[in-house]
């Protein structure tokens, strides 16, 4: 296993493709980071470790493991060597989790292994430039002490625990759309992640998944059988713990997914509402529905805007039947509008059910907050939408 | 310094936004526009360095070579296409042989300006807060400027199109974006934020031109303790809009700053920002000499506005003359169908001229509906006009609409979404515009032109007595300074709302103005271009184009 919340994002989300990379997806950022510096480390490790002679083998190990550390879009990026990493590169996907407004408790860690990643990639380009077999291996394993670090443990936080233990011990732990819960309380469904003020306090599993052996990477401190649920405590457990007793302010850190029984539309809206949309719509929010003129309505990219902002049901719905078509807000029949609400839920992967979307407001609605649907599977994986049918 | 090195400390740049002071750019041996050019930009006939041409904003050029009697011979000379994922906004930037614009989507391209050939594309994939449009660039000391439709601001390399830098501009990404076309001044780089209908606080910044630094913010709406916060009921101020959306002027003279801010929020529910809002809907006068924006003089052109009527037009600052007299002024537009002259020292009004149908202005909207006029993309828009001294005329189109306005009894913030306080209204009746000559001396028409479809485009006056506009059915036209006779058009088949630009190479004059799909605020169902959609009864142009003109 490559690494213990890959692992688990894979079990947590069950949708068999890789978790949607959207810029504000950070947890899917942090693994490819970490599998980006992995891959740098074993362009090192491999070369150190073999008998290769001249000069052009070490080279070009030290340049692929630049590629992976620095990505495609930099000028220290040399093509012609190949990338073990995915072109992105662990600069690319830190920058993206750190270029934004605010801080979470993980920050330090990702700046941190930041600085360690530049470090990194100054001691590989003064290696690129030696001649002597011996400075250049010195140079190697000062990079490798720094990529170290950038990798960390489990089983510490914080800057020291790099990215590793971030992802074990804070809500970077948590792959977007999956189920989180007051890490306070103990778990009320499997899998779910339980998160108090920014920490991981537990990853609670279904027995059958857990069966499948307990992934290494996490920093299990203590593992409680719960009937049919396997309930992982972390390291940060303990704190967390110490937090939920200390104050009445125990929030939740990611909303719970939406019931599915709250959102109801039947499957004749949503054909009906794709004609809609087609006529309506599409001119401003395109075919694909990623966004022409206007922003995207569904998929990965949309679900992330509406999930930061804490958008509930009721919103979109207000939005729809009040504010568009932006070009002449106002101007469809209730039906109409109730129909294209039905064909952007079922393209938002929301399953259909036998009550149709309502023509009238509804108090019920403002309850329901629009998140990744936990279980979906996307038909375009790359956009995250389904097809309306 | 080898390949490798120099890849290194962009690479540094790039990631942590600080380290770039040295400026080792690749292109930096060619010549660039220092400050002084930019001060001089109208004796540069050769190229065109600012959004308007000039810190004076005012789209006008001293030019004999194209006249009012070979303009009917004035052919395409290229066209280059660009990315047509939105309308096309840019005013693009010539120096040395090279064009700088940019799509909705933030591409930023590199064109010949000879040829129209593509010598570099920087391609961005923002992820759209609310809508995509893009007004251009700015460029200096080998560096090409660009705020993002997901609040970011970039610096390019001029010769490669290789990031230097990219830095978090916004305050508040979940309402927060840019549009406006960057302008530098001094060792400044201003922009202003577009957050005007989602529950933001509009603000100017400053920052720094080598590194991205953040400089200086000026907020448009008064805080606790502050001139002007008593024009708020309650809390009211602390979502209270005011987006500086548009470009700017600059009077390097006095180092003075002058914006025009937008509508007060919830756009369309004033009863709970009871008071006049200060200082929304207004032009300010900043003095940006010292360490932080002064306020000198505001002016209030529609107080506790209802109806999102802002002053989109840009500011221009020209010299004029008033019933004989020559006096320093500043011209302005709104929304609301009102064209503004002001004094430019003292803010102090010297008239106002209704350039749309006016109706139903003094009806808040309410929740049964009411009609007003102009509609909310109506009046003067974004693009403005030209003052041309040889026939002391102020150019400037407008858009004729009317809405059906409605309130809601509350209105209720969420992060990302419109903060309105009701819809925005519906069209009621015809959608046409104006092109307007408005004579400086009396405050009356010279001449004006009404036509079929909104005129959006800005106007570029010519000393030899032509003036350049383009309209939301995709006509380019150009029009006679004195009769408003129309001397020489050209149908690009696509809408344009970028204004027009102009250079000169090899000696020869060349006439550019970029065209695109409709867009979020100007689609109209008349427009049957381009690509069919799937559904067939909507067309839309899928394509989007920069195209110059030169004479034969
Ligand atoms: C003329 C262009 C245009 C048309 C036509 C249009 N929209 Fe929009 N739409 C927009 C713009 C602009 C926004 C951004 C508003 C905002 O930020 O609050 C938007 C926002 C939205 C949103 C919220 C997404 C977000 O991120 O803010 C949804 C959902 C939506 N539109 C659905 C529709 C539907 C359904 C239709 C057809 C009935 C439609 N739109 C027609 C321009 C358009």
């Amino acid at each position: 296993m490559r690494t213990i919340a890959l692992g688990l994002a894979a079990v947590l989300i069950l949708s068999g493709a890789a978790p949607a990379r959207s810029p504000v997806d950070d947890h899917a950022s942090a693994l490819a980071a970490l599998a980006d510096v992995r891959a740098a480390v074993a362009e090192i490790v491999r070369i150190e470790d073999g008998y290769a002679v001249g000069h052009g083998a070490y080279l070009r190990a030290a340049h692929r493991a630049m590629n992976a550390l620095v990505g495609r879009r930099d000028d220290g990026y040399v093509k012609s060597f190949g990338d073990p990493g995915d072109g992105v590169g662990t600069l690319g996907y830190l920058d993206l989790m750190l270029d934004k407004a605010g801080t979470s408790l993980w920050t330090p860690a990702v700046q941190g292994a930041k600085a360690n990643v530049l470090a990194a990639a100054e001691d590989l380009q003064s290696a690129l430039a030696q001649k002597e077999m011996e400075e250049y291996q010195a140079d190697l394993t000062r990079a490798l002490a720094s990529l170290a670090l950038v990798v960390g443990r489990p089983s510490q936080s914080g800057v020291l625990g790099g990215l590793s233990g971030a992802l074990a011990n804070t809500s970077l732990g948590v792959p977007l759309g999956a189920l989180s819960a007051s890490g306070c309380a103990a778990p009320a469904h499997a899998p779910a992640y339980g998160v108090v003020a920014g920490r991981l306090a537990y990853v609670a599993l279904p027995r059958s998944a857990a069966s499948a052996g307990i992934p290494d990477d996490l920093s299990v401190a203590r593992v409680v059988v719960q009937g049919d649920t396997v309930v992982l405590y972390t390291h940060a457990a303990r704190d967390a713990a110490a937090l939920c007793r200390s104050a009445a302010r125990l929030q939740r850190t990611r909303s719970v997914v939406a019931a599915p029984s709250k959102i109801s539309y039947t499957v004749a809206q949503a054909r009906a509402g794709a004609g809609v949309y087609r006529r309506y719509c599409l001119q401003c929010h395109g075919a694909d529905l990623q966004g022409t003129a206007g922003p995207s309505v569904a998929g990965a990219d949309f679900l992330a805007t509406a999930q930061r902002n804490k958008w509930s049901l009721s919103d979109l719905r207000t939005t729809v039947f009040e504010n568009m078509p932006f070009s002449n807000p106002g101007s469809l029949t209730p039906k109409q509008y109730a129909d294209v609400m039905a064909f952007l839920l079922a393209s938002n992967c929301y399953a259909s059910g036998s009550k149709p979307f309502p023509q009238t407001a509804s108090a019920s609605l403002a309850t329901v907050k629009l998140a990744q649907v936990a279980r979906a599977k996307p038909a375009n994986s790359k956009l995250g939408t389904c097809p309306a049918k | 310094m080898s390949r490798m090195a120099r890849g290194l400390i962009v690479l540094a740049g790039f990631v942590a936004a600080v380290l770039v002071g040295g400026s080792p750019q690749v292109g930096a041996q060619g010549a660039w526009p220092t400050s002084d050019s930019y001060v001089n930009a109208d004796k540069d006939a050769a190229s065109w360095l600012l959004p308007a041409r000039n810190y004076s904003g005012n789209r006008y050029l001293s030019e004999t070579e194209i006249t009012p009697a070979n303009v009917g011979t004035l052919k395409k000379a290229w066209s280059a296409n660009v990315d047509a994922r939105g309308p096309l906004e840019t005013s693009p930037i010539v120096w040395n042989g090279t064009m700088y614009v940019t799509s909705s989507h933030n591409d930023v391209y590199a064109l010949d300006a000879k040829t129209g050939a593509v010598k570099w594309h920087f391609p961005y994939k923002p992820h759209v807060i609310a809508f995509s449009a893009n007004r251009g660039v700015a460029l200096s000391d080998g560096k090409v400027y660009e705020g993002t439709l997901d609040g970011h601001l970039i610096a390019l390399d001029a010769t490669s199109g290789k990031p230097v830098w990219n830095v978090v501009a916004a305050h508040d990404l979940t309402n927060t974006f840019y549009t406006m076309q960057p302008v530098v001044y001094k060792n400044m780089v201003l922009l202003g934020a577009s957050n005007g209908d989602w529950g933001g606080i509009g603000y100017i910044s400053a920052f720094d031109a080598a590194t991205g630094k953040r400089l200086w913010d000026w907020n448009a709406i008064p805080g606790p303790g502050e001139a002007g916060h008593d024009s708020w009921s309650g809390d009211s101020w602390k979502r209270g809009g005011g987006a500086i959306w548009s470009g700017i002027a600059i009077d390097p003279a006095t180092n003075t700053l002058y914006a025009d801010t937008g509508n007060p929020q919830p756009d369309f529910l004033g009863t709970i920002r009871k008071g006049a809002n200060l200082y929304t809907n207004a032009m300010v006068a900043l003095d940006i000499g010292g360490a932080k924006p002064k306020l000198k003089w505001y002016r209030q052109f529609i107080p506790h506005d209802t109806h999102d009527w802002d002053p989109a037009m840009p500011p221009v600052l020209f010299t004029g003359s008033v019933n004989g007299a020559s006096r320093s002024l500043v011209a302005a537009g709104d929304k609301g169908g009102n064209f503004w002259v002001l004094d430019a020292g003292t803010g102090a009004l010297v008239y106002r001229l209704a350039v749309s149908t006016q109706k139903g202005q003094s009806t808040e909207p309410n929740r049964k509906g009411n009609i007003a006029c102009p509609n909310t993309n109506g009046g003067v828009e974004f693009n403005g006009g030209s003052y041309m001294p040889e026939t002391n005329a102020f150019y400037v189109p407008s858009v004729d609409q009317c809405g059906i306005w409605k309130s809601q009894g509350t209105a209720t913030y969420v992060a990302g979404q419109f903060y309105l306080g009701g819809s925005f209204p519906a069209l009621y009746g015809p959608s046409t515009g104006y092109v307007n000559a408005v004579d400086i001396g009396t405050g009356k028409f010279m001449w004006r032109k009404h036509l079929a479809f909104p005129q959006i485009g800005g106007a570029l006056s010519m000393s030899a007595g032509l003036v350049f506009t383009g309209g939301v059915n995709g006509d380019f036209t150009a029009y006679d300074a004195k009769t408003g006779n129309v001397l020489w058009h050209y149908a690009t088949g696509m809408t344009i709302q970028a204004p027009p630009g102009s250079y000169v190479l090899d000696g020869k004059r060349y006439v550019v103005v970029a065209a695109g799909p409709a867009g979020v605020n100007f689609a109209d169902p008349r427009l049957k271009q381009g690509a069919p959609t799937l559904e067939g009864s909507y067309k839309h142009p899928t394509s989007a184009t920069i195209t110059a003109f030169t004479l034969p």
